[in-house]
């Protein structure tokens, strides 16, 4: 028997909801480790499906804590033995103590930034059809080299621009800009609960500025992409 | 029985893909490519239902072929049978 590991939480008293149901309908349980509370539930197989259903319950758990906390959630499929998870909990117990204080009242938000099709990077030119394949691929080349930098300078601008707006409301971002590609820009925003009203409306003023791109943004979620201890906890307790 | 990706998507005008499928695609963007990672404890397995996986990853590179991906599953799930997928819309 595994446990399948939704969350690390500050310690809390109990659930939010005692009646939560995990993947597979198992029963939710809290269990207080190092310091930290972790919430689990058993689980019998030995791999986790990709399915819509434990995608949702995943998810649901992990929103439940969000209510009441800022939970570090784990990656979808986290199966661990009682054994492996005091080991992780007590080897990391100082990043997930340090992560856990620069994360706590703050939700992450999601937007997603998609060029009109007007204004999509070009990637073939009609005319070089016509030339001898010599001369078509310097051109093509020719036109990858030129038509990157202004694209990827578009890219930059919008990002800026977006900026522009959320600068002051954010207190951590990480963004993934792809000018070749319709989503040009996603970003993962970190913020206080409270400036939510205030990011909105920030998003919405920048939105209405440029009427033409398309966005998508989802939210509050809880930290996912601002937890991830690996990269810090090298260089800041020097263990591996 | 309310979504269970209420009030995940918050505001869309991308109109080229159904609210629901963009709310399954972001979760799926959340859960499945960040978190916190337990060194070689990740056993997902997508054998059965890949099409999903693949809708993840397809909406992070190129929305149209995301909208392949979802019009292949609705061909899938309308033929029935072992491929249908599961959902609790």
């Amino acid at each position: 028997m595994s446990f399948y590991v939704y969350c690390v939480v500050d310690p809390i008293d109990s659930l939010p909801d005692e009646t939560l149901k995990g993947l597979g309908q198992q029963e939710v349980s809290l269990l207080r480790l190092a310091e930290l509370a972790v919430i689990v539930s058993e689980f019998a197989g030995n791999t986790v499906p990709v399915s819509e259903a434990n995608v949702i319950a995943h998810q649901k758990v992990i929103r439940s804590l969000l209510e009441v906390t800022t939970p570090l959630p784990f990656r979808f499929g986290t199966l661990v033995s009682e054994s492996q998870l005091n080991s992780y909990l007590s080897s990391r117990q100082p990043a997930l103590l340090q992560k856990l204080d620069d994360l706590r009242g703050c939700v992450e938000m999601s937007v997603k930034v998609i060029w009109p099709t007007s204004e999509r990077p070009r990637t073939v030119n009609s005319e070089d059809q016509h030339l001898g394949s010599g001369t078509a691929f310097l051109a093509a080349k020719k036109e990858e080299i030129v038509g990157d930098a202004t694209i990827a300078s578009k890219a930059n601008e919008l990002l800026a621009w977006l900026n522009s707006h959320l600068d002051n409301l954010i207190r951590d971002e990480q963004v993934t800009l792809r000018p070749r590609e319709r989503l040009v820009l996603a970003a993962a925003h970190l913020l206080e609960r409270e400036r939510l009203p205030a990011y909105k409306n920030g998003l919405a003023m920048a939105r209405a500025e440029r009427a033409g791109l398309h966005f998508l943004l989802s939210g509050p979620w809880p930290p996912y992409s601002f937890t991830n201890i690996d990269l810090e906890f090298k260089s800041k307790f020097g263990v591996n | 029985m309310s979504s269970p990706f209420e009030q995940v998507v918050l505001q869309s005008d991308f109109d080229e893909l159904e609210t629901s499928e963009l709310s399954l695609l972001e979760t799926l963007d959340h859960v499945l490519n960040r978190g916190l990672v337990i060194a070689g404890e990740i056993t997902i397995s997508v054998a059965d239902i890949d099409l999903i996986f693949l809708g993840l990853n397809v909406l992070v590179s190129s929305v149209e072929t995301a909208q392949e991906v979802l019009r292949e599953r609705e061909r899938r799930e309308s033929v029935g049978g072992t491929e249908r997928l599961h959902t609790e819309r």
